[in-house]
This record gives structure tokens, sequence and C-alpha cells, in this order.
């Protein structure tokens, strides 16, 4: 029982991470349709600023969020307005291509300037564990547990209930009519995707006390970013959220049960298995999948 | 007689731009060039920087002692950032700039990749830090290796634990529960393959096997398993990341085995230690190539390697492969000069008379190429964090500190 009990908060802690990594990708996904390889680069580049400020202005990680998120939506904005918005009447393999492109750019400025090593930001407390009855965890992934509850209930009420909200709401159902109803939509894509990384920065900063940051760190998360989006359905914020929850128990019981060797083949055996019987994902819908495609 | 002089003028003049050009063109071709292939640049280039340097030290010392043959030795470099380009700067090495032979590589797939060029073109190569079993188990006959290899990580772990740390722990060793863990790349596995082939000679009861992918984010599952398990000494082999990542989530769950013995450069480096924090990492073993807390008097002209090392470039060096690199490259380099030429054929048949005892090298290995030119006297020390600093522990002559147990 005890161990049940671990390995279920040891899976909710995994899969609350993953969310704060996926949440945005999956906006950037359903809204502007462009498919962001480069998702987790923003999120090397949101550690790597996360160590610099820290160590430099001497200041709890935490409050580095002021600096990175601002700079993260700025340049998603800068991104999406000289990358990706020049390439949006092109085939939608170029855009892939585009971002495909700035990943590998983005790693190798980073190999330039740093070099390949580890930069690990100061745990300022972050890794003190608590006892969870049989379970431990540490301070920082309780945070990133409600803040990832935050940010998805955050998010939701900004698309629902703000004119902004709207705007984006009406852009991702259809372009179109939603530029014929005066919405400037190149504006709202380039603020989603500048939403989007700037969530990606509030992960960045929220991990980096627990994680040491390298040139390929985005790598290791992203991929498992793309089967949560694809999983929870492609655009739904609360399906990413879900499916990290899922993905993150999965993790956790076939890690032990199975072994590490295979808990990969069990967490995409289960997304062949959405893919097969839900193709839209568990949270999507066929309007939106064939929307996108 | 303006004339006159003028014409002596002009024809001095010729002579001199002759002997010149002359002098020139001799000593350009005089020149012995070789070959340096290490990743210098991309994710590789900390470490391949750090053996690239180690190759350089001894060319300069051999150099300083009037070369090889006579001739000053030129290192061209190539830059071997991934396994294609690896191929590709061999072949331009070998092609255009004819080098002699090829020393590098630190990574073994690079390695893998380059060799194969040269021993086509027939040109020697010389690998000189990269561990995995197939860059010599394939049968070529023009590349060598001077540094220990996959197994030589295995044998030293094994009998670091049955002659050392078990008698310490008072445990006879076959009462030990063992449990292996691995990042799955061809470097953990086959580590791994030859820990359980060692740990079968001695009898050793391993109670537990898993591998990871080197990019995973969580080992919790794994740090449960061991705990389930009641696993008492931990064998993992792992890059840097993975080995930060399993030493902090060990100790955060409160998992405190009686041992963990780390393989490899993951296990070696101080921000390693920086990373996980020096109290946590106080008393992890680590087997991996020499590093430089070691008894110089197993290792004679370690302490002036690193002299040279900091004069030359600046800093202390960062892990031990400088120093492997360094002492494979001196004895090859050392050999040539007693060679009756630098034909391949010659360089090739040389390598048999290189018979170097172990105890005698700055690294402490001896060199004696044997079946498939691996060095058969390539050795790994067995080390131990103590109070912060990486120190010998094992075999007992090399060691300048005893094993502390935790209890």
């Amino acid at each position: 029982m005890d161990l049940l009990f671990s390995l279920v908060i040891n899976g909710l802690m995994l899969g609350s991470l993953y969310a704060m990594v996926s949440v945005g990708l999956t906006l950037i996904f359903g809204i502007t349709k462009v498919i962001n390889f480069a998702h987790g680069e923003f999120m090397m580049i949101g550690m790597m600023l996360t160590y610099i400020i820290t160590t430099y202005l001497g200041i709890h990680p935490y409050l580095t969020l002021v600096f990175v998120v601002p700079l993260l939506f700025l340049l998603g904005i800068v991104v999406q307005k000289y990358l990706i918005e020049p390439l949006k009447d092109s085939d939608e393999h170029i855009q892939i291509f585009a971002t495909v492109g700035l990943s590998i750019a983005m790693i190798n400025l980073v190999l330039m300037l740093a070099g390949s090593n580890n930069f690990n930001t100061p745990s300022s407390g972050l890794r003190e564990t608590l006892g969870l009855g049989a379970a431990t965890v540490l301070t920082g992934q309780v945070v990133i547990m409600l803040c990832s509850i935050f940010m998805v209930g955050g998010l939701h009420l900004f698309l629902t209930k703000t004119q902004m909200g709207r705007a984006i709401r009406a852009t991702a159902q259809n372009r179109n009519a939603a530029q014929l109803m005066g919405i400037n939509v190149s504006r709202i894509n380039m603020v989603t995707f500048g939403i989007g990384i700037a969530c990606v920065g509030i992960a960045a900063v929220l991990l980096s006390p627990l994680y040491p940051v390298n040139a390929q760190t985005g790598q290791s998360f992203v991929l498992i970013a793309f089967v949560i989006v694809v999983m929870g359905g492609l655009g739904s914020i609360a399906g990413a959220f879900y499916a990290a929850l899922i993905i993150g128990l999965v993790d956790a019981f076939a890690g032990f049960y199975l072994g590490s060797s295979l808990k990969d083949v069990a967490v995409f055996g289960i997304f062949l298995l959405v893919l097969i019987f839900r193709p839209s994902g568990l949270f999507g819908n066929a309007r939106k999948l064939a929307h996108v495609s | 007689m303006l004339k006159k002089n003028n014409f002596k003028t002009v024809t001095l003049g010729s002579l001199v731009l002759a002997t010149a050009i002359g002098g020139l063109a001799t000593q350009a071709v005089a020149d012995v060039k070789i070959g340096a292939l290490y990743p210098l640049s991309g994710g590789l280039a900390l470490l391949g920087e750090e053996s690239y340097r180690g190759l350089e030290l001894a060319v300069d010392q051999i150099n300083e002692n009037g070369g090889v043959q006579g001739e000053t030795v030129v290192l061209e470099t190539g830059d071997a950032v991934d396994n294609n380009q690896a191929i590709g700067e061999a072949r331009r090495l070998i092609s255009q700039e004819e080098v002699k032979a090829i020393f590098g590589t630190f990574s073994s797939a690079r390695a893998i990749a380059a060799s194969q060029v040269a021993q086509l073109s027939q040109v020697p190569y010389f690998e000189l830090g990269a561990v995995a079993d197939d860059v010599t188990e394939r049968d070529l006959s023009y590349v060598f290796r001077t540094n220990p290899a996959a197994s030589n990580f295995a044998e030293t772990i094994i009998n670091m634990l049955v002659e050392s740390i078990a008698p310490e722990l008072g445990i006879a060793p076959s009462e030990l529960r063992i449990g292996i863990i691995h990042e799955d790349s061809n470097y953990g596995s086959s580590v791994a393959k030859h820990q359980r082939t060692f740990a079968e000679q001695e009898g050793l009861n391993i109670v537990m096997e898993e591998h990871y992918p080197a990019s995973t984010v969580d080992m919790s599952s794994i740090v449960l398993s061991l705990q389930d398990n009641e696993v008492d000494i931990v064998l993992q082999t792992s890059y840097q990341d993975d080995s930060v990542l399993f030493l902090r989530q060990a100790n955060e769950r409160g998992y405190q085995p009686k041992a963990i013995i780390g393989a490899g450069g993951g296990y070696s480096m101080t921000p390693t230690a920086n990373a996980v924090g020096h109290e946590v990492i106080d008393g992890v073993y680590d087997v991996d190539f020499t590093q430089f807390a070691i008894n110089p008097d197993f290792a004679p002209g370690v302490e002036e390697f690193v002299d040279a090392y900091v004069e030359r470039f600046g800093e202390s060096p960062r892990s031990g492969h400088s120093l492997m690199n360094y002492v494979g490259g001196h004895a090859i380099l050392s050999e040539l000069d007693q060679a009756s030429d630098l034909s391949a054929t010659t360089i090739r048949d040389a390598m048999t008379g290189i018979d170097i005892p172990v105890g005698t090298t700055a690294a402490g290995i001896g060199i004696k190429f044997g079946e498939n030119n691996q060095n058969e006297r390539a050795i790994m020390m067995g080390m131990q964090w103590q109070d912060g600093e990486l120190v010998t522990v094992y075999p007992e002559e090399a060691s300048v500190a005893d094993i502390r147990t935790h209890q």
C-alpha cells in the first residue's frame, strides 16, 4: 500500500511537470497551427536565463519569473513575426522545417556560447524533502504541481472570459471568418505564440532549481510533450493536463513494475492505442483535428 | 662596371632566394604530419578538447627532445563533431594532408567510424581515449588502442568490490546484494555486460539489473526498485546528467546503499560533485581513467604533467582524459622515433616493440599491444570522493588514501 501510494505521488509529480511543459505547446499548436519543434529549446533558453539571473543577481530562482517570462514572451513574438508569419502561405512542411532549423540553431548557439557544460541553478531550499506518508516529495515539485493547476485554470479563464481570449478562440475556429469579423489574425498569432513561449518560460523557471541545464536539455522533455499534446487532443489545454498526469502515472508504474527499460514501451503503447481508437485525442474532437490538417 | 655589379647582385639575390625557398621547401616536406581527430565543437567538445590537449603536450615534449627521427612533429586537426564528419575529416587528413598516422578520438562512435577509413587507406590509427569494445574487436590491422576498454571498467569495479570494499565492510562478497543500472547506449550496455560476466566469475549475487535512456528526466522508479530489492551495492554506468539525477534522487528518497560505484566521466567530474552536493557524493566510488590524486611512485611524471598543462593552458586539467592521451601519444611517438622510416607498414610493425611495464608511465598504465592491437596492460583506477576530492583508493600501490565506508 505504501509502495502504491509512493508510485501514485511520484507519477503525479512527474505528470504535472510534463503538463507545465506541454501546455504552451498545445496552445501554439491549437491556435496558430504551427508545430513548434523548437519548444524544448525555448525552455532550455528559459532555464539558462534563470541560471544566469539567479547567479548574477543572487536572487531566489522564482523571482527571475519577472525577467524570464516577459523575455520569452517577446522572443516568441519575434519568432512568430519574423520566422513563422512570413511562411504562413507556404506549405506546412516548410513551417515545420523552419522550427526544426530554429531548434538546431538555438542548440548550437548555446553550445557555441556556453559549451556543453551543465549549469546548476542554486536550489534555494526547493530540494528539501517533505514527507507525505510513505512518499517523499520535494518542495519544488509541490510548487510545480500547484502552478500547473493554476496555469491551466488561468489559461482557461483567459481564453473564455476575456475579449482577447475570445478573439484567439475565434481565430482557432476559423481564421478567415475571424479576419472578416475584424480580428487582426496575424496579431492574434503573434500574441498566442508569445503566450505559449511565456508558459514554457514559467516551466523553465520552476524546473531550474531541480534540474541542471545544458544545451541539450530541451530535447529530453520535448518528445514526451508532443505525445501528451497529441494524446490530450490538439489544442486542448485541459486535455494536455490530464494526458500529462496519465503519462506521469504510467511512467511511474511501468518504471517500477516493468522496469525502466520497458516504461517507454508502455507510454508509447498507450499513445498508439489512443491514436487508433480516438485519433482526435482523449479530449479533442474531430472538428478540431480536421481543421488542423 | 655598373653592369657587372648589377649582374653580381642579381645572381647573389637569386641564389639567396633560391636557397631560402629550397630551405622552406625541405623544411615543409621534412615535418612529420600527424592527424589529430577529436570532437572539438558540438556536444562532446569539452572532453574532446581535453583529450586533444594531452596529445598536444605529448607532441611538445617529443619536439623539445629532437622530434621523431630528427624531424618536427606537426599536428593537423580534424573536428569529429559527428560520425559523418569524423569520416569526412579522416578522409581529408589522409588524402589532402597526407598524414603519417591519425590519433584520436575520445568518442567511441566517432572512433569506430573514422578508423574504418584509416584501415581502408592503410594509415595507422591510434585510439587514445575511446572505450567501446568494438574499437579494437573488428580485426583491423592498422588500428591500435592504448587506453583501457569497457571490460577494464568492469574488471576493476568487481575486483575493487571483492578485494577492498567488501573486506572493509566486513561482509563476504557473495552475501552482498548487487544492483546494476546503466544507460542504454553501447557504452553503458557493454560495461554492464562485462560487469555481469566478472561478477558471475566471482560468485557475486546480482539481484537486479535495469537500463534507461541517458536523457531520462526521472529515476524515482529505479530508486524505488533498488530499495524494494534491498540492494546493498549499486553499480551505475552513466553520463553526467543521469549520474547527477540518480545520486540526487537516491539521496532525497533516503536510499543509502552500502556502496555506490560509478563508471566513467559522469562520476569523475567536479561539476557532477558540485551539482549533487559534496556531502551527498562523499563516499561514492568511481572507476575511471587515471585522475590526478594518485601515488606518484605508481604514476611517475604525473606531477610534471600537471605543471606542464598549467603552464601551457593556464588552468588545471579538467579531467584525466588529457593524461591518458598524453601517455598513449607520447609512447607511440617515442617508438616511432626509433623506427627506420615512417611508412605505414613500418609504423604498424614497430608497435610490437613497445613494452612498457605497469606503474612506469604518468597514468600508471603499462603499454604492450596484444590481441586485436588492444593494449593489454591498460588498467583503470578505483577512486572515491572524500572531502570534496576524488582520490585514488585502488589498486593499493596507486592509492593515496584508505577506503572509507559509511555503515
